[in-house]
């Protein structure tokens, strides 16, 4: 079941009568959501993120726009009639209920010609509670489980009916650390084994970009890039999204670009052709930098992390916008911080210009 | 989770579906506002009539078919209640008794709650678990001995039979003891530490502090008062002493025909007005006491 | 010596309080016991000399053996039993449409709690006018001048008017009066701590519902109920206790007589008779009476708490 989002605006009236401020929570959002697939909204609190999903759910009334479900507009469709499946942040369990009660509520609603039997419906929920692997818990209630447990749980009582769209609130940040990893790869299994279209919303990049088949990064309501995570890495559009994903975070420099050479401070660091002379802001993956000894950027290196495999060294430069600029490279290389002095040659396709004035990426040749 | 099953839930006309959502929150919506007028008609119709039949002529009063509006606005109906039924002397008796009776008893409840909340002492909790316990008696009990006890101390028909009993509510210094708790410690300490009395600590901070309880208790203590029946009636039910609830009812009493009803519903609605008015102005407060203690004033 | 200073002006802040609670709490309840085990008790007999009464429960089988006292044990189960589940229902049904309608909200409100400031006899004379028959009655040809407005509204609709608190008229007109008058003054406080429960009902659990496709009434039976089951366990609870002790609606709708003109005292309560056996200065009986009210009152509470374990989840 694909999802197409259709001009999606939703703008929050100003609550202070005072000042006319309204909020725009989501501005025009534009996006086929392909059938089958997990797609993760991704972006800093209020973002838009949220409000994004609640309007797919239809909690929320989107202010303009539609919401295709297939090729069926649901736009005025409450949330009742959608046939979603939905797991809050906080599970959202009802509390008098057992386990098993709460994944059979959902089934117990059916109407017409979906209605089930009894023993269809025990049947039905046993298989959710397998799929997410509680079936030992089915007689407990909520306020016995660990937090793993009842997000499960949730997810089962989502899945048991078998929504067309699965759409998942945060569904990792109230766990603890070892518990994200393991359960955002039961996920990933579970929306593989069942193909369900999946949306889920994450302020976390590094779970958006390890799960996801494609993702959406969006600021203050706007969308920034939809693509496959890698290629969004790879390739981002500008320099927030280059900013917001990967760990560590990429290193920005001023830079300029003059006369077909682009400069960081005073290095002249790569050669590029089709871009006029502009001052830029320049970005440069971590794993971007190569040591050289007649590597054309010079950073006076402050220390070195060794990770075992690689080595992290941390220097700083005088045009960079981060007070360290921290690179990744091969532990062979021998640091000497000592020196004072570290040189590095940068592959050409970890390194991004960005305008300075609009941050939108700039493209250009290697010469 | 095949396929197919999903595409059920895709096969359903849209159109029919919005159509039928909208009709039914229609209809909810619709049947709520509905069922919540002919309950607050259900609520006001009393008073609409108690209003309107109060300023009534009796032969109008008694027409066969009743008027929902009066042909004659008759407001001398309310002078005839007001000496009909002595209000004045009723309302100048019960304000009294009133007033009295939540000035010493909002003193008494403040320095308990105090002791309770602050001072240490031994049998504290034991004290206070007695003092809850008592909570549970219902007053009738109480009622038959305090009033041999009221009688042997001879104060049949006297204000003081009508104020001093019911001094201390257990009720009340538990929900002020609650109030005082929920004050933090450090200013106690930090008033020690500045050597203030106990005294002065209790109605220069925490009264002030815990006002809007002791506005609820004022409150409802004095509706308390006004509307207190079955005590006074027992023990002070002469001319002088006489409450307002218990002169008005027996100022009417029920014989046939020979009652003057627009007369009694103008009493009625007098008797009324004051509570009203205390309603309107300080709705909030009573809300918020009822709601946190629980009881009927 | 901070210590005992402390303990010694504690108790000089309690002094006040605890010699009040001494003589009229804690004094009653010991004496109530006292009389109502001493037989035939009575302060007229006592002062008179008679300073022999046996401990006994002989003031228990008098009670019993009143033809009042079953009157009055009847009328104080019956309008409990009928009134506490009726307007505990309705005070739902309105709390539930209070919470889910915002326009308005704080007027409905304000208007659902007026019953609640008004003088019980008081608005009690005014259910009486209401249902009231003016003329006289009782005779062979009644001379009715008008029937009052109820029974208007009831003619109105095609029906025939009833007798329901005149001379003549039957019990259960008299209770119904009785019973709509209750239910009336019962909803505000009803509504209040329910509407107040609800709200601080987490609302993430309607959304659940509502993806769920949960119909309204299932949310109401399933959701709704359960997730405020505390507040109404309490409200029944303290809807029985208060109940047991209605009194004074009573006399607010019939006068003192506490019945129709033909047949006073026949909505006569539990309260009603403790006091009458205490203006005939039958302190033992109606020591006896209270304690009974109270064991009853004990006794359906202890019912009602277990029967909440059950059904009540926190």
């Amino acid at each position: 079941m694909k999802i197409v989002l259709q001009n999606l605006t939703k703008i929050f009236p100003s609550r202070n009568k005072k000042s006319d401020e309204e909020v725009i929570a989501v501005n025009n959002f534009n996006f086929e959501i392909p059938d089958g697939k997990l797609i993760g909204l991704l972006g800093p609190s209020g973002c838009g993120k949220s409000t994004t999903l609640y309007m797919i759910s239809g909690l929320q009334k989107p202010t303009s726009g539609k919401i295709f479900f297939g090729d069926d507009d649901v736009t005025e469709l409450s949330t009742e009639n959608r046939g979603i499946g939905l797991v809050f942040q906080n599970y959202a369990l009802y509390p008098h209920m057992t386990v098993k009660q709460n994944i059979l509520f959902p089934l117990q609603n059916l109407k017409g010609a979906d209605k089930m039997t009894k023993e269809q419906m025990l049947e039905r929920a046993y298989q959710a509670a397998k799929l997410v692997q509680i079936d030992q818990l089915l007689d407990r209630k909520p306020s016995e489980l660990s937090g793993g447990q009842q997000q499960r749980v949730a997810i089962a009582r989502a899945l048991v009916k078998m929504p067309r769209v699965l759409l998942l609130d945060e569904p990792l940040s109230n766990l603890d650390a070892r518990l994200r990893l393991q359960t955002r790869e039961e996920i990933r299994r579970i929306q593989q084994e069942t193909k369900i279209t999946t949306v889920f919303v994450t302020h976390d990049q590094e779970e958006a970009m390890s799960i996801s088949d494609m993702i959406v990064v969006m600021k203050t309501g706007v969308v920034q890039q939809i693509g496959k995570p890698q290629d969004v890495y790879d390739d981002p559009a500008n320099l927030f999204v280059a900013k917001f994903l990967g760990t560590p975070p990429i290193n920005v420099f001023e830079g300029r670009v003059q006369d077909g050479m682009l400069y960081i401070g005073e290095d002249a660091v790569l050669p590029i052709k089709g871009v006029e002379n502009q001052p830029v802001t320049v970005g440069i993956r971590p794993e971007g930098f190569i040591v050289d000894e007649n590597g054309s950027l010079k950073c006076k290196p402050v220390n070195v992390e060794v990770m075992g495999r690689d080595v992290s060294v941390v220097s700083t430069h005088g045009a960079s916008l981060n007070p360290f600029v921290r690179s990744i490279v091969d532990a062979d290389n021998r640091i000497d911080v000592g020196s004072g002095v570290v040189r590095y040659a940068i592959k050409p396709h970890k390194i991004f210009i960005f305008s300075k004035k609009t941050e939108e990426r700039i493209y250009f040749e290697v010469k | 989770m095949s396929e197919s099953s999903i595409r059920t839930m895709q096969n359903r006309d849209m159109g029919r579906v919005t159509s039928k959502q909208r009709v039914a929150k229609a209809i909810g919506m619709g049947g709520t506002y509905l069922f919540l007028c002919l309950m607050a008609l259900i609520v006001l119709f009393p008073f609409y009539w108690m209003l309107i039949s109060s300023v009534k002529s009796l032969a109008e009063y008694r027409l066969s078919k009743p008027t929902f509006w009066p042909q004659v606005l008759l407001f001398s109906n309310y002078a005839e209640a007001f000496t009909t039924a002595s209000l004045g002397r009723l309302f100048l008796n019960t304000a009294y008794v009133g007033i009295v009776s939540t000035i010493l008893s909002l003193f008494i409840t403040i320095i308990t709650a105090f002791a309770f909340a602050r001072l240490e002492f031994k049998g504290k909790e034991l004290l206070f678990a007695g003092l809850l316990a008592t909570m549970m008696i219902p007053g009738e009990l109480f009622t038959i001995t305090n009033y041999i006890t009221v009688s042997t101390f001879g104060w049949t028909n006297t204000f003081t039979a009508l104020i001093v009993p019911f001094l201390v509510s257990v009720f009340y210094i538990y929900l002020l003891r609650q109030n005082f708790l929920q004050i933090p410690n450090e200013l106690y300490l930090a008033a020690k530490v500045d050597g203030t009395s106990d005294w002065k600590y209790l109605w220069k901070v925490m009264v002030p502090l815990a006002l809007p309880t002791l506005i609820s208790i004022t409150i409802l203590k004095m509706m308390g008062a006004w509307n207190s029946y079955i005590w006074p009636r027992l023990v002070a039910n002469d001319e002088a002493h006489r409450l307002v609830t218990n002169g008005l009812r027996n100022a009417f009493k029920d014989t046939t025909g020979e009652v003057n009803y627009p007369v009694q519903m103008a009493a009625v609605a007098l008797v009324s007005a004051p509570l009203f008015l205390v309603f309107i102005f300080l709705r909030k407060y009573i809300m918020a006491g009822v709601s946190r203690s629980g009881i009927k004033g | 010596m901070v210590e005992s200073k402390q303990q010694w002006k504690a108790w000089i802040y309690l002094a006040p309080a605890i010699a009040l609670l001494l003589v009229f709490t804690v004094w009653p309840i010991i004496n109530t016991v006292r009389m109502a085990f001493l037989e035939d008790y009575s302060i007229a007999l006592a002062s008179g000399g008679e300073a022999s009464f046996r401990f006994g429960v002989g003031n228990f089988v008098k009670v019993a053996e009143y033809q009042d006292f079953v009157t009055c044990l009847k009328n104080t189960v019956l309008l409990c039993v009928i009134t506490v589940p009726i307007s505990t229902l309705l005070a739902l049904l309105v709390a539930v449409a209070l919470n889910n309608i915002k326009p308005l909200r704080k007027t409905l409100q304000t208007i659902f709690f007026l019953p609640y400031v008004t003088n019980s006899i008081a608005i009690g004379m005014v259910f009486a006018a209401m249902f009231n028959i003016v003329g006289s009655l009782g005779t062979r040809r009644p001379l009715i001048q008008t029937v009052g407005i109820v029974n208007n509204v009831i003619e109105f609709f095609g029906g025939s008017y009833v007798n329901w608190i005149n001379n003549g008229s039957g019990y259960w007109a008299n209770m119904f009066v009785l019973i709509i008058y209750i239910v009336w003054n019962a909803l505000p406080f009803k509504i209040l701590i329910l509407l107040g429960g609800l709200q601080s009902v987490n609302k993430q659990y309607y959304e659940a519902a509502k993806v769920d496709s949960t119909p309204r009434w299932r949310v109401l039976w399933r959701i709704t109920v359960p997730l405020l089951s505390p507040m109404i366990a309490y409200v029944v609870i303290t809807g029985f206790i208060g109940g047991f002790k209605e009194y004074t609606s009573i006399v607010g709708i019939f006068g003192e007589s506490l019945g129709p003109a033909h047949a006073p005292g026949r909505l006569n309560t539990m309260v009603g008779f403790i006091y009458d056996a205490l203006a005939q200065h039958h302190q033992g009986r109606a020591s006896a009476a209270a304690l009974i009210l109270f064991g009853i009152i004990l006794l359906v509470t202890l019912v009602n708490l277990q029967v909440s374990k059950k059904r009540v989840h926190y």
